[in-house]
């Protein structure tokens, strides 16, 4: 399973759920396959997506946030597991699409090849998934439904040519038409 | 700025509409800090950028935040101001511990301390010196730029080197 092919399984699940986007190919495959209103694309600042979603989980306890990350994302900000599994947020899911490498800069490779990410999420109160099949995806999305927080789904990915375009929003119009969606429902 | 204003100004913005204080702690903001921990309103991240990240996720949820750090934090976080909350617009108040301000402070402090005026310039970043006189009128300042969604800055000097 390739990061779109993952995306588009998540997207399916999760319908119009908020999603925190993680820059890079991340946000581009999500724009891609399932645009809408309640997406945050967070085009910059790389590493801070789990901690977006923290921040709107904390504010949002009765609406499910979820966090697009990837490995080379969460590296940049481990820190934030260690906030999350502190505080609790029963509502955030926080998925890591997990290919072992940097594949929006040129798939320079990151250290999750030899270390997993999941065993550290666990020893910071995290309730942990892990997978690299598309069935048993779909089946740990729909058991979280009924599981509370804080959640980490760890998909471990394939790298692919397939390269999604940019996010042709601006970011003052993915904020307005975010925040609308915080507000309304 | 006294320990007394500091409990003061904590109580100000929150009356105001301050609802989160996230951050990392400095001793210039002690009091401030002791003061709102308290009142368990206090979030204490491990770095600056992802108390930004948590802020921002608050601001989004229409919840106003302040941020606090000290300058060294400050400064590894200026891509994250430039690229996420000055992109994006999004209202945050910092309050940031000025470091290096008098010679005497400690070494690793001094260049920081330096840059500090030209660091804010060079983001455009607007902000206020605060002190035990004019501390209400620079929350009311700060307030005001929120609402207009523009970042803003207020500055504790560090007047002694204990």
């Amino acid at each position: 399973m390739n990061r779109k092919k993952a995306i588009t399984v998540a997207v399916k699940k999760i319908k119009e759920n908020h999603i925190i986007a993680a820059n890079g190919y991340i946000s581009r495959d999500l724009f891609s396959v399932g645009d809408k209103t309640s997406n945050f694309y967070m085009i910059g600042s790389m590493g801070l997506a789990s901690s977006i979603g923290l921040g709107l989980a904390i504010k949002n306890p009765k609406k499910q946030i979820f966090v697009f990350d990837g490995d080379g994302n969460i590296l940049m900000n481990l820190g934030s597991l260690t906030t999350i599994g502190t505080i609790k947020p029963k509502n955030l899911v926080h998925l890591i699409f997990d290919n072992g490498s940097h594949e929006s800069t040129g798939g320079q490779p990151t250290c999750t090849k030899s270390i997993n990410i999941a065993e550290i999420a666990k020893a910071v109160n995290i309730k942990v998934f892990q997978t690299a099949d598309e069935s048993q995806f779909e089946q740990i999305l729909d058991k979280i439904k009924k599981i509370s927080g804080p959640i980490m789904i760890v998909i471990k990915i394939t790298n692919s040519k397939d390269v999604s375009s940019r996010v042709l929003w601006k970011p003052l119009e993915i904020k307005k038409r975010f925040m609308k969606t915080i507000v309304n429902d | 700025m006294k320990e007394s204003y500091q409990n003061k100004m904590f109580d100000y913005l929150n009356k105001m509409g301050i609802e989160n204080f996230v951050g990392v702690p400095d001793s210039t903001m002690k009091q401030f800090i002791a003061h709102g921990l308290k009142k368990k309103k206090i979030l204490i991240s491990t770095r600056e950028e992802e108390a930004i990240g948590i802020a921002v996720g608050m601001a989004l949820s229409n919840s106003n935040s302040l941020v606090f750090m000290q300058n060294a934090g400050f400064a590894n976080s200026l891509s994250t101001i430039a690229s996420l909350v000055q992109m994006y617009k999004i209202p945050l108040i910092f309050l940031i511990g000025w470091r290096g301000y008098i010679k005497n402070d400690a070494p690793e402090h001094e260049k920081i301390g330096k840059i500090q005026p030209e660091l804010i310039k060079s983001l455009g970043l607007k902000s206020m010196i605060i002190d035990d006189g004019n501390w209400k009128k620079a929350c009311q300042w700060a307030l005001q730029q929120s609402k207009k969604s523009i970042l803003c800055a207020l500055i504790i000097k560090r007047e002694t080197d204990e």
